[in-house]
């Protein structure tokens, strides 16, 4: 199991399209991929309904971690969203 | 399907007829919204109402992909991101696990869904901003999955299969603009009158169609055959041979695309009246000679922001050069309480039909729409060789058209400053309200043209909303006052040299035709699919005998004797 602590940048935080983001990547993983306020019990990641349910804001720290034969790349894709500036936000693309 | 106090198929339902043409197809449900109580709904085995949840679930998906597409193709990808957190509740984990729990303890789907869904509303409920709003998205997804599991699948009113006909509890005019006259046979609503929104949308699209068919219509299956029979001005249930033949008999009147004249020589104008580029094409293979009202609200609903002055120029060009020949005339914005806009902020009012609308709000709270409508126009009218005209809605006031006209100048001066091609269009006045009437003088004196809209006209002077069947009596343009009105309207425009023309309903009924040539109006608009029918009635008139007709008419005291004096 790999756990890491990173500040939430998306300024929907985990609503809306980063919150979908995140559900998804969660779901194309096999491994088991939790997220939650930094100190505390994560929840489901797979769970729109959990995650939404967190009320996580943008500039709040969290902790994610990641369990099973994949979860490498599961943490570094779940790290890049919450890092990520929404798209849009800075211009990029277009 | 259980046949508990199910009501009978009738076998046939009437209403109103509001198109002359009748189809023959299947019947398509379109339901909207609602669904029945999920109490209300009895378990199978716990197999089949997990095969029925899981069923749901799918046609939730596949209808919230197609939403999510066609918003983010039609609005942005920022509005599309909606459908996409939905879709994540849709296939959430827990959710599912806590709906096949309930199911497991013997529950029918539908209580499943409304219990596991509610607790999670609750859930978020209680938190703020926007958690609050995650209840409202859960909401929709359970409403969504309750009825799909009622079996009412939302169906896509631009892909109807050929042959449809459509029944619905009310259409808005947003639902009947989508409706494609190939395919769709007819269509018949609960709700509706005569002059409604949606009766006008189907005779500018051409489809058959009964409005106003009242509860009845509801005990009629999904499936069923049927025949809209405008004749007898009826939905007809497993219409017979007999039935069958008549529907489908030929749609055969003579399309002129010339254009016409009495026998003895007198030219009228013939147009169609549109609100979207996308009738120019029905208008001229009905063979109008033109555009006699171009309702440009339409280009404002349905939206996020209002179109700017480049969309909207494009617009108006699109209508010019499909009628190099001809005349266009376009209505600026006529908005009030009574067609929600989000990005206008309109008032809510006791009798939006009286309050802040048309050139009120267009020298008012929407001056900056006036204005970019205003320079798009004179801006189109500089681009292309077709002759624009341009009308202001519901004037009651010289000062309220002096300003309209005042503001036109402004723009012309502004558009020259900064070097830009344009040019100023013919002008014109809506005569829709008593006062208009009374003052015909005055603004036939200022500007190039009259309008009557008869709709309006004979709401105002009889003081009956036209939406309400209670009072459709009164609201109809045969009324004496309502002809008297027209006729002072007719002989102020002529005596001051403008030309007047008429863009109500009146103004598409083949039977009126004589009597409103008698009367003296110069161009008659009217929805397309009765352009035909009027240009073949115009080259069978008389105009000494119409005006003669248009005399007697003009002294009946009462309605009947209208007409009766029309229908010798």
């Amino acid at each position: 199991m790999i756990e890491r602590t990173i500040t939430v940048v998306p300024e929907d935080g985990l609503h809306a399209r980063p919150a979908s983001q995140v559900v998804e990547a969660a779901n194309s993983y096999e491994s088991k991929v939790t997220v939650g306020p930094a100190g505390s019990d994560g929840v489901d990641a797979a769970s729109m309904l959990a995650v939404t349910g967190l009320g996580v804001g943008p500039g709040d720290e969290v902790d994610i971690t990641a369990d099973g034969p994949d979860e490498e790349a599961a943490i570094d894709d779940l790290e890049e969203i919450l890092t990520t500036p929404e798209h849009g936000d800075n211009g990029e693309e277009q | 399907m259980t046949v508990d106090e199910t009501q009978s198929t009738p076998e046939s339902v009437s209403g109103v007829s509001v198109t002359p043409l009748s189809g023959l197809g299947t019947v398509r449900w379109y339901r909207p919204e609602g669904h029945p109580s999920p109490e209300d709904a009895s378990a199978g085995s716990p197999e089949e109402e997990q095969q029925r949840f899981d069923d749901a679930r799918q046609l939730a998906r596949d209808e919230l992909e197609r939403e999510r597409e066609r918003t983010a193709e039609r609005v942005g990808d920022e509005e599309a991101a909606v459908f996409d957190a939905h879709l994540k509740f849709l296939e959430d984990p827990q959710l599912i696990e806590g709906i096949g729990d309930e199911i497991d303890a013997g529950e029918a789907a539908e209580l499943a869904v409304d219990r596991a869904y509610g607790d999670a509303i609750e859930q978020f409920e209680g938190m703020d901003g926007l958690m609050a709003e995650r209840a409202d998205d859960l909401r929709d997804i359970r409403d969504r999955l309750l009825r799909l599991l009622s079996g009412g699948e939302r169906i896509d009113l631009t892909a109807l299969p050929e042959g449809t006909i459509l029944l619905a509890e009310r259409l808005t005019p947003s639902d009947t603009a989508q409706l494609d006259p190939e395919a769709v046979a007819g269509f018949a609503t609960v709700t509706g009158g005569r002059t409604s929104h949606v009766a006008i949308f189907a005779r500018s699209l051409g489809i058959p169609a009964i409005v106003g068919a009242g509860d009845d219509l509801l005990n009629i299956p999904e499936g069923t055959a049927v025949a809209v029979d405008a004749e007898n001005e009826s939905v007809v249930v497993d219409p017979d041979e007999e039935v069958r033949e008549r529907v489908t008999a030929g749609r055969d009147v003579t399309v002129r695309e010339e254009r016409v004249e009495t026998r003895d020589g007198k030219e009228i104008e013939v147009a169609a009246n549109i609100g979207t580029t996308a009738e120019i094409d029905g208008a001229i293979g009905q063979g109008a000679d033109g555009v006699g009202l171009f309702r440009t609200e339409f280009l404002f609903l349905d939206r996020e922001s209002p179109p700017d002055e480049d969309e909207q120029f494009e617009t108006y060009v699109d209508a010019l050069e499909a009628f190099p020949e001809g005349r266009v005339v376009v209505r600026t914005l006529d908005i009030g309480g009574d067609k929600p806009i989000p990005y206008l902020e309109l008032p809510e009012e006791e009798n939006p039909f009286l309050g802040d609308r048309g050139i009120r709000r267009s020298l008012g709270d929407d001056a900056h729409l006036f204005e970019s409508q205003l320079r798009a126009l004179l801006r189109a009218a500089g681009a292309t060789d077709g002759t624009l005209s341009v009308m202001f809605p519901l004037v009651a006031t010289v000062d309220e058209l002096t300003a309209a006209l005042d503001e036109v100048d402004r723009v012309a001066e502004d558009l020259a400053d900064e070097g830009t091609e344009y040019a100023v269009p013919e002008l014109g006045v809506m005569v829709e309200t008593p006062a208009a009437v009374m003052m015909a003088e005055e603004f036939a004196e200022r500007v190039d043209f009259l309008s009557i809209g008869t709709n309006d006209l004979a709401q105002y002077v009889m003081a009956a909303d036209r939406e309400n069947d209670a009072v459709a009596h009164l609201h109809n343009p045969q009324q004496p006052a309502v002809l008297r009105a027209i006729r002072r309207s007719v002989e102020a425009a002529h005596e001051h040299g403008a030309w007047i023309g008429m863009c109500g309903e009146m103004a598409g009924d083949p039977a009126s035709t004589e009597l409103l040539v008698g009367l003296g109006l110069d161009e008659l608009s009217m929805s397309a699919v009765t352009v035909p029918a009027v240009k073949a009635n115009i080259t069978e008139i008389d105009s000494t005998d119409a005006a003669a007709v248009a005399d007697q008419a003009l002294t009946a005291a009462t309605k009947q004797h209208v007409t009766d004096t029309i229908d010798q």
